[in-house]
């Protein structure tokens, strides 16, 4: 049987740790060559720009899997597809096109005053076994 | 109430600036907050735009009240200066009965919320009273060797004092003058991280607006309150360090969760 290892940890406060693992991370890029330095620094600077452009939101899996199909489809990136479907719905919604009342039910949440409950016709029809 | 010391042998650490800084943090945050400076240097008082003045010499050596030798400098914030005089200060206590102890029964007699004592960066009398009169010492540290052997210095004669029977509520390293980016700075931090673990706080970026402010005789959340030594480094959707997250720290150890 293999000897177990057992390493003494030290505990540090959250920002301290989080201080120094970005630190650490410097000091290891600062020993590499110069050109997989630039390399990691343009990467960092690719994230750091899209930070904004990054959201999270729950959806209905058939819509994420119909966003994905159809991408796959026109070999589009997904996230263009949907940029292109929000703007539409806001657009409409402005607009007065689309209106939300007949969807809205009052929620339990404390947090929201209504939930949206959409209608039966709007989900794909389950496949019969 | 609760007495902190900000404490370091070695000078020019940044223990008055960080003295001030907290002091009008707790003031701001509504805690009666007395600041006392028990260096000859007086520095506290130029820190507020005031004159040098001796109010430790006077409080301690003649017996006059806090009320009458202490400064109202902002809203919750009162000051007992110091000057030359506190060189006296420290004779006439060498020469006293009970002298380990003769600032704590002065700061006791006192009604305040918080206690900031500034310490000289020397271990004399004086000093000694200061670290027997807190209950929480705050060291403040360059990272740099001469400086981070001064943290060893002081946590040395805590320990002494801590065998004579004083019980402190525990101490907290204050890496100060942090520059994330040189080499030397990650090393030091990186030792201090692992030799003191939970004693180290977040880290005082080094800023220029931190001088500037001590000439205008201001504090920095009046003068520099978006600085990077007040909000600390940004990463990513937090920042770290700064003496925002630093004055969170002392909240809670006043608060009784540290």
């Amino acid at each position: 049987m293999a000897e177990r290892k057992f390493e003494r940890k030290t505990i540090l406060d959250p920002a301290v740790a989080d201080l120094l693992i970005g630190m650490e991370q410097r000091q290891t890029e600062a020993q590499m060559p110069r050109k997989e330095r630039e390399r990691i620094s343009r990467e960092r600077a690719k994230i750091q720009s899209r930070r904004d452009q990054r959201a999270t939101y729950d959806l209905p899996p058939f819509i994420r899997e119909s966003i994905r199909d159809l991408a796959e489809d026109l070999r589009l990136p997904a996230s263009q597809l949907v940029t292109l479907a929000l703007a539409r719905f806001l657009s409409d919604y402005t607009n007065g096109v689309i209106e939300l009342g007949k969807y809205k039910q009052p929620s339990r949440s404390p947090r929201y005053d209504w939930n949206l409950v959409f209608p039966e016709s709007m989900y794909p029809k389950k496949k019969k076994s | 109430m609760i007495i902190f010391a900000f404490a370091n042998q070695k000078g020019g650490v940044g223990k008055t600036t960080t003295a001030v800084t907290l002091a009008d943090g707790l003031a701001r945050l509504n805690h009666r907050t007395l600041l006392v400076d028990l260096d000859p240097q007086g520095h506290l008082a130029l820190s507020f735009g005031l004159e040098k003045s001796p109010g430790l010499y006077r409080w301690v050596c003649l017996g006059e009240s806090i009320d009458a030798v202490k400064v109202e400098i902002r809203p919750n914030l009162h000051l007992v200066p110091g000057d030359k005089q506190t060189e006296k200060v420290k004779r006439q206590i060498t020469l006293a009965d009970f002298r380990e102890t003769i600032l704590s029964d002065l700061i006791h007699e006192t009604d305040y919320d918080v206690v900031l004592l500034d310490l000289a960066p020397s271990l004399d009398v004086l000093h000694l009273n200061g670290l027997i009169a807190s209950d929480w010492v705050v060291i403040p540290t360059r990272p740099d060797a001469l400086a981070v052997d001064g943290v060893k210095e002081i946590l040395t004669t805590m320990a002494e004092i801590a065998r004579s029977g004083h019980r402190y509520r525990g101490y907290s390293i204050l890496p100060t003058f942090f520059d994330r980016t040189t080499r030397e700075t990650f090393l030091q931090f990186q030792d201090l991280a692992k030799t003191f673990g939970e004693h180290v706080w977040p880290p005082i970026p080094q800023d220029t607006r931190v001088r500037e402010t001590a000439a205008y005789g201001k504090t920095l959340w009046e003068y520099a309150p978006h600085s990077t030594s007040i909000e600390g480094y940004s990463d990513g959707h937090q920042r770290l360090g700064g003496y925002r997250q630093v004055l969170g720290r002392m909240l809670e150890v006043i608060n009784g969760r540290a």
